[in-house]
């Protein structure tokens, strides 16, 4: 039995309307390898009674919005009729990437897109590392600086939050500059050791007690400014991502990395709650899934990183990929809402401090075995970035898992493997 | 806009009730680089036969066929997909084929080695797997028949399905379905179909019951009545076993079972009961 919630996926709100298109990959992951063909079908059913004739066409850009391919055929559909329309993309057209491929119908009555990603050799994707020459030292002082923060840990039992299965402690720790984090560890009743699945949160997200998992200690950390850990830090979603961003020194995610390595610091010292400390394994999404990587990337006492659609991976290249939006979206948003109103503030400066902080910076320094999801239709984690980061991870022991018709977030499938990668590397029987 | 940031965090972590299927080494995937061990111990014990038209013919009084089997099955998951299996019988039998005449033997069984592989699986939650096994007699099949086996070397090809019962039909449990094949290379067969049905049901966070059905279906041209269940040819029976199991530790769970044959043709009226233990390493 799995308890889940997730969301449904875009696919099923073109089920219904006059006219449905529904796109289906030749590979049901919309992945395809340089040597193959790109296909898709395209299913065209006409829910009217009228006769439907006008034209089908697809439009193929690079995920930085170039045209690269198109074609468009005629149709005629009577009322309630349906037919199969063939697509195959010249394989000229496509190298190595990730290419948006938007169908779209046209009748005197109906005018409708449906917007599709496919990719590449994604496991070919390259990307320029923007790595500043002091980027170790700087990472080297920061984690100086955090161990002469002594944890303070507090450890409270809340017996009104506990169930016979589970005991859940709230517990609290002094973090980088002497920020006070919380966070909730749930143990499970039934045994004595266990491993350890350690969640960092998404962007400004609250996390609570997991109370879903039986085999894991459940250990959701709140960073600064998030959930019950806004003591200090206690900023809305429009502006955590830009706070101090003129300071490399100073910006937010300075400290943020390092409550996700104070974290660590506490399972390691609270072994006698029955955490198995050779099996702590980092988890989180979007933000959470760069927060994750980076924890496994500083410290190796984090045995596996899944991840799931890591937020500001590759960020030239997702400032690249941004340009393209007729509509901006987050983190971009944020950045170029911050940028007009900070006069001087110019790109230079931001990537002079974001450099330091680029979750694809520190994908070389992870050597764990790695999981990671993406949705192909995600405009806040584009997949090239995503597989940008995932290319330069140094651990050979990867996989990925490509959800096409997801935005950000991934579906119930991906959470289904991940559960058996995670039995499968910690062989948990 | 942050909504959506949101909604990756409202992902619930996973949570599998882990009542491991009776039938470990079903169509259940082992896992890569996982082992399972299942020892089992099983009574049979027959005094009635089933004639060849299902008609129940009593047994001459103070007569009777009984099995103490001992049986270790190992699979080790080589892939996500491949696992690979073996099955290793040890028979001990008491033959009283007529008052005062007992016949005991003892020895190993026909073992049964082979590979099971998962062909498809529905979202990580129902799984289609084949198995490839050769069937290898552990006794001396050069001197004719023994009452350990069929004497001679088989092979069995098996189609399983199984995972969680659907959740229109219920919340929680699962099944298991087989259908299986095998073959023996001697001019007597016996070929034989097998069809099985479980489904498992979980009572308590430990605790489960299950019930198998069980079709057997033996061919052979060799038609004689043979009380010794291991070495019969040409019979078929029904089977249901209903189990107990307990989880003690997420390695380690213990499974008791009782049987009977209802209905059967040119077989006992069999009886007995399993006790088996699932460790999975």
């Amino acid at each position: 039995m799995l308890i889940l919630s997730f969301r449904a996926f875009a696919q099923e709100a073109e089920e219904t309307g006059d006219m449905v298109l529904k796109a289906i990959p030749q590979n049901k992951n919309a992945l395809f390898n340089g040597s193959e063909p790109i296909r898709y079908k395209l299913e065209v059913r006409n829910n009217t009674k009228k006769q439907q004739n006008g034209h089908i066409s697809y439009l193929v850009t690079t995920d930085e919005g170039k045209k690269v391919a198109g074609d468009s055929v005629r149709i005629n559909l009577r009322g309630g009729a349906s037919r199969d329309i063939g697509f195959t993309i010249p394989k000229t057209a496509a190298g190595t990437g990730f290419y948006r491929i938007n169908f779209m119908v046209k009748t005197p009555d109906y005018d409708d897109t449906v917007r599709r990603v496919f990719g590449v050799n994604p496991e070919k994707i390259t990307s320029k590392l923007h790595r500043p020459a002091d980027f170790d030292a700087f990472w080297k002082q920061t984690r100086t600086q955090l161990a002469q923060v002594p944890g303070d840990y507090q450890v409270q039992e809340r017996k009104d939050l506990s169930t016979d299965a589970k005991k859940v402690y709230s517990v609290e720790m002094r973090s980088y500059g002497g920020i006070i984090i919380r966070g909730w560890l749930v143990v499970p009743r039934d045994g004595s050791t266990f491993p350890v699945h350690y969640r960092v949160p998404g962007y400004v997200v609250t996390l609570k007690p997991n109370m879903d998992n039986d085999d894991f200690i459940a250990f959701d950390l709140n960073v600064r400014g998030n959930g019950n850990s806004q003591d200090v830090i206690n900023i809305g979603t429009d502006n955590y991502s830009v706070v101090n961003i003129e300071n490399k020194d100073k910006y937010i995610y300075r400290g943020v990395y390092m409550d996700c390595l104070r974290g660590v610091d506490f399972l390691y010292s609270h072994s006698n709650l029955g955490i198995d400390t050779s099996k702590i394994f980092v988890e989180g999404g979007s933000q959470g899934g760069s927060l994750a990587l980076i924890t496994a990337a500083l410290d190796k006492r984090v045995k596996l990183l899944t991840m799931q659609v890591p937020l500001y991976a590759d960020i030239h290249d997702g400032y690249s990929i941004s340009e393209s939006y007729e509509q901006q979206v987050f983190p971009f948003k944020v950045f170029r809402k911050y940028q007009k109103q900070h006069a001087g503030f110019s790109w230079e400066k931001f990537y002079a401090t974001f450099d330091y902080y680029d979750p694809q910076n520190f994908a070389p320094m992870v050597k764990c075995p790695v999981l990671m999801g993406i949705g192909l239709l995600d405009q806040f984690c584009p997949p090239r970035c995503s597989m940008a980061l995932y290319n330069h991870i140094s651990s050979t022991n990867k996989e990925y898992v490509c959800v096409p018709n997801s935005t950000h977030e991934v579906d119930f499938n991906y959470f289904m493997f991940q559960n058996l990668w995670l039995r499968e590397k910690f062989r948990i029987p | 806009m942050m909504k959506k940031i949101t909604a990756i965090s409202l992902f619930t972590f996973l949570l599998f009730v882990l009542i491991s299927p009776l039938k470990t080494f079903a169509g259940f995937p082992i896992g890569k680089y996982r082992n399972v061990i299942v020892p089992t111990f099983s009574y049979y014990r027959q005094t009635d036969r089933f004639d060849d038209k299902d008609n129940v013919i009593k047994g001459a009084p103070g007569t009777s066929f009984t099995s103490y089997s001992s049986n270790l099955f190992i699979g080790y998951g080589i892939s996500r997909r491949l696992d690979i299996i073996a099955t290793i019988p040890y028979l001990y039998q008491v033959n009283v084929v007529t008052p005062g005449t007992k016949l005991v033997d003892a020895g190993l069984g026909d073992a049964v080695v082979g590979f099971s592989y998962n062909l498809v699986n529905s979202n990580f939650v129902r799984f289609l797997s084949i198995g490839v096994s050769a069937i290898v007699p552990l006794y001396n099949i050069h001197n004719g028949p023994s009452p350990l086996g069929l004497s001679a070397y088989g092979s069995e090809v098996k189609l399983m399905y199984c995972g969680n019962l659907p959740k229109d039909v219920a919340t929680k449990g699962y099944f298991n379905l087989e259908l299986g094949y095998r073959r023996y290379y001697t001019t007597q067969g016996p070929d034989q179909i097998s069809l099985l049905g479980t489904l498992g049901y979980p009572v308590s966070a430990h605790d489960q019951l299950s019930l198998d059905i069980l079709l057997w279906r033996s061919f052979s041209s060799n038609k004689d009545f043979d009380a010794n269940i291991f070495a019969a040819h040409d019979y078929s029976f029904f089977k249901p076993q209903l189990n107990y199991g307990h989880t003690f530790t997420r390695r380690f769970s213990a499974f008791v079972g009782g049987f009977y044959v209802p209905f059967g043709v040119n077989t006992g009226v069999g009886y007995g009961g399993s006790l088996l233990a699932v460790i999975k390493l």
